[in-house]
């Protein structure tokens, strides 16, 4: 017993290994070469673009990005909700359906969550044209069934206790549902789906294939022509906003979130979304979308089945399915371990400052920029997408894992303390062990979340499914496409499985 | 009442309403008009991007009478996508792009080039380092065999179609770079920058944007140069959707067309709008001109 819950924290750190044959690969093949495009774009933060025509087409982009990225949220967490409520074992107990049912949805969400919200843009503008609610909706697909497995899992770990009590004074299903479920769901919903704002800001960058603009254009144009100046001018802006909405949505979820008048709180919040979406629909409409023209559909033919024959011989499945599992690994390994790292070999109050600096740091810049300036100084290797993809995703890991760490109690972290143990293992074992299994469900979702992102990084040498995809995508051949989905939907939900089963074992231990 | 006010919450709710008020107010009546939206394959930095296309705009505008508006669609496959669903009417196209977006919306026709789509050509250059010799014939680009290899962007003519056309035709295929796999930085100056600094060995891009970097002084002679020039081909055009005449009015593709090969130095909007393009003038063009890069395509598996 004691051996084991010592191994539970030392289990969230163990994954920085990764970082070992990555940052190898990095240093043999380090050189100088591009060493001036470094320092170019190093002190370009210093001196940013302050041209009028290039500050006037990024804050017009950020209003674009801000308008679509909270409907695209709104949409994302009703779909979330409701899909999530659904395919939770809690509903199916409640209501006597077959549990076959909601696993098969759950299973089935894992198709729309494996695929990158650029390649449902792509897909969707392919059948649709261009239009705002496209982008939206390009957004909105992968993000609701990310939040369905959060919401679902959360509903899942409620006491089944209080539901059979609740249930045994003969309420109808509905009401047991809602007397039951109500106040932690609202809890979950205030964490992970304030959080995901922000990563809708993020997703919005891929408005730039819509014709909407947006600030994730200017930047994914500047960083094409190099143009540093102009980059660090919409990359500052975008920072300041994604820290603006980070700080409301902290001080909403500590000031509103524990109150007892959960009937009130539940009302307002509805209030301020209905009145953020009305606002964004406005802003659209100002900035002359087409938020209001009709959608039209264009279909295609469907594959034949010699489209698919000759897909399935042309490509090596198997080969592109190992690059992206040994990509999705590696990242996935920096993203998990390196936060816990940070946060236990700086564990006081200024370190903590410092390392929640850097991680905004990291999650502010977008995959395909750092890929581009770790190769300016390293040889092209499947490493330095893995440290790109990693650095991201641990700013996020980061984010997380200090936000609950910050709920925590400190009592067993004093306890430990006063017990005369040094400050890192008294971080490790008073803070990170009670957190050490949500973080790690939460590695599990991430782990999806990067599986998508391969899909972005081709700058260091065309390989696996992600790269495969979009070359299949560029051109219109739908049954490698076809294929390809099904395929890294079919490794999602194995990976799933595979963390469900881990995460049993763990809570049981 | 007293509480009510006092509460963060409520004020941060009638901020919220007094705003989408104002917005209300503010907000003009858009009506729905019949507007030539011109869009167009993205290869250059966006300042210039931006300029370039309000500059085109204007022209257009003024000169045909139409409303004309112009939309940034900034990926290759997106541009052919959005022409197939008729989102856009007037588009740059690069030369794979442009045949691709005909194949998908038939009736589109080709309007114009530049002076220099005509006989285009792309450059591969080689870091020093890397000791690559000088390229006289085709097959000697067999020497690339083994080298870290970049093109740019997945669905650029210049920057991959051709050149892995003349790299096949040396019996190189992309896993026989080293990593077994071909890098694509995404655009051409990604594709200089990486082969100058030495991360890539060898690459391949565009010679028009080639020169005009050599031209600013953003090339450095002594870590980088060209190995390689391909023969001629042709490359962008504009493009226009079937149906404008029905649209705009008979005859009005071909006022388009007029106007755009109209474009001159003497006029200083149409001379900004020409150096912008890197181009002396546009030239008639059509379908012909692109079977053989069709050809290719379909041979590469891009079509």
């Amino acid at each position: 017993m004691r051996g084991l819950s010592i191994a539970k924290p030392l289990l969230t750190l163990m994954p920085a290994l990764a970082l070992v044959p990555v940052l190898i690969e990095i240093i043999f093949g380090f050189h100088t070469g591009g060493l001036n495009i470094i320092y170019e774009f190093i002190t370009g933060v210093f001196n940013p673009s302050a041209s009028p025509d290039v500050l006037k087409s990024a804050l017009k982009g950020l209003e674009t990005t801000l308008s679509i990225a909270i409907i695209a949220w709104v949409i994302s967490l009703f779909n979330g909700i409701i899909l999530g409520i659904i395919s939770s074992t809690t509903f199916s107990y409640v209501f006597d359906t077959p549990k076959i049912i909601n696993k098969s949805i759950k299973q089935l969400l894992a198709i729309p969550r494996s695929i990158h919200e650029l390649i449902w843009g792509l897909v969707l503008l392919q059948l649709f044209g261009l239009s705002p609610w496209v982008a939206i909706w390009a957004i909105s697909i992968p993000y609701s069934s990310l939040m369905a497995r959060i919401f679902s899992e959360q509903i899942d770990t409620f006491e089944q206790k209080e539901l059979i009590a609740i249930k045994q004074t003969a309420a109808g299903s509905i009401e047991t549902l809602i007397t039951a479920l109500t106040p932690k769901l609202i809890k979950a919903i205030g964490i992970y789906g304030g959080y995901r704002l922000e990563c809708a800001i993020r997703g919005a960058t891929i408005l730039g294939i819509f014709g909407l603009g947006g600030i994730g254009t200017e930047l994914q144009l500047s960083i094409q022509s190099l143009q540093f100046k102009e980059m660090w001018t919409s990359l500052i802006i975008l920072g300041i906003t994604m820290i603006t909405i980070e700080k409301i949505v902290e001080y909403w979820q500590k000031h509103y979130l524990n109150q007892v008048y959960l009937a009130k709180y539940i009302l307002i919040s509805i209030v301020s979304i209905t009145l953020l979406v009305l606002i964004s629909i406005i802003w659209l409409i100002n900035l002359e979308s087409g938020i209001l023209d009709p959608i039209t559909y264009h279909p295609i033919p469907f594959p034949s089945i010699l489209d698919f024959s000759t897909s399935l011989e042309k490509l090596d499945f198997l080969k592109l399915t190992f690059q992206t599992i040994n990509l999705t690994m590696l990242s996935a390994g920096i993203a998990i371990g390196v936060p816990p790292i940070l946060f236990m070999f700086f564990p006081g109050k200024i370190g903590g400052d410092a390392i929640s600096a850097l991680l905004v740091i990291c999650r502010l810049i977008p995959p395909p920029l750092s890929a581009l300036i770790i190769l300016f100084c390293t040889n092209p290797s499947v490493s330095v997408a893995a440290l790109s993809l990693g650095i991201q995703n641990m700013g996020i890991m980061g984010r997380l894992l200090k936000e609950n760490i910050g709920y925590e109690e400190n009592s067993s972290f004093i306890g430990i303390s006063l017990s005369g143990a040094d400050k890192k293992s008294a971080w490790l074992y008073g803070k990170l062990s009670p957190q050490a299994n949500s973080y790690l469900a939460y590695s599990a979702y991430r782990t999806d979340v990067i599986l998508r992102e391969t899909a972005i990084v081709g700058i260091v040498g065309g390989a696996g499914l992600g790269w495969q995809l979009q070359e299949s995508l560029s051109s219109f051949k739908w049954a490698e496409v076809i294929l390809i989905t099904v395929l890294m939907a079919f490794i999602t939900i194995i990976g799933e499985f595979i963390s469900t089963q881990i995460q049993s074992k763990l809570i049981r231990a | 009442m007293n509480l009510k006010t006092k509460n963060p919450l409520y004020k941060l709710l009638s901020a919220l309403f007094f705003a989408s008020i104002c917005i209300v107010l503010q907000g003009q009546n858009i009506r729905a008009q019949e507007k030539l939206i011109i869009s167009a394959i993205p290869d250059q930095n966006p300042e210039k991007l931006n300029r370039l296309h309000k500059i085109l705009a204007e022209e257009l505008s003024q000169k045909l009478n139409v409303p004309v508006k112009y939309l940034p669609v900034i990926s290759y496959p997106a541009a052919v996508s959005a022409f197939r669903t008729s989102s856009i009417d007037l588009v740059w196209f690069g030369g794979l792009t442009g045949v691709q977006a005909r194949r998908q919306k038939p009736g589109a026709k080709v309007i114009a080039q530049r002076d220099i789509d005509a006989k285009f050509q792309s450059v591969f250059i080689a870091n020093y380092k890397s000791n690559i010799p000088k390229i006289i014939k085709v097959s000697d680009l067999k020497v690339l065999k083994g080298k870290r290899f970049t093109f740019g962007s997945e669905s650029s003519t210049s920057g991959r179609l051709m050149p892995q056309h003349y790299l096949i035709k040396a019996g190189v295929t992309l896993k026989d770079f080293k990593g077994g796999s071909s890098g694509f930085s995404g655009s051409h100056d990604a594709t200089l920058a990486l082969v100058q600094s030495g991360s890539y060995e060898a690459g391949v891009l565009n010679k028009n944007i080639w020169e005009e970097r050599l031209s600013n002084g953003k090339v450095d002679l002594k870590k980088v140069d060209v190995i390689w020039e391909t023969p001629p081909y042709v490359d962008y055009h504009w493009l226009v959707q079937p149906n404008l005449d029905t649209r705009f009015g008979e005859g009005f593709t071909k006022k388009l067309k007029t106007t755009i090969l109209s474009f001159n130095k003497k006029s200083e909007r149409q001379k900004k709008i020409l150096e912008l393009f890197s181009a002396e003038r546009f030239v008639p063009a059509h379908d012909y001109q692109y079977l053989i890069i069709e050809n290719i395509g379909r041979k590469l598996g891009k079509i």
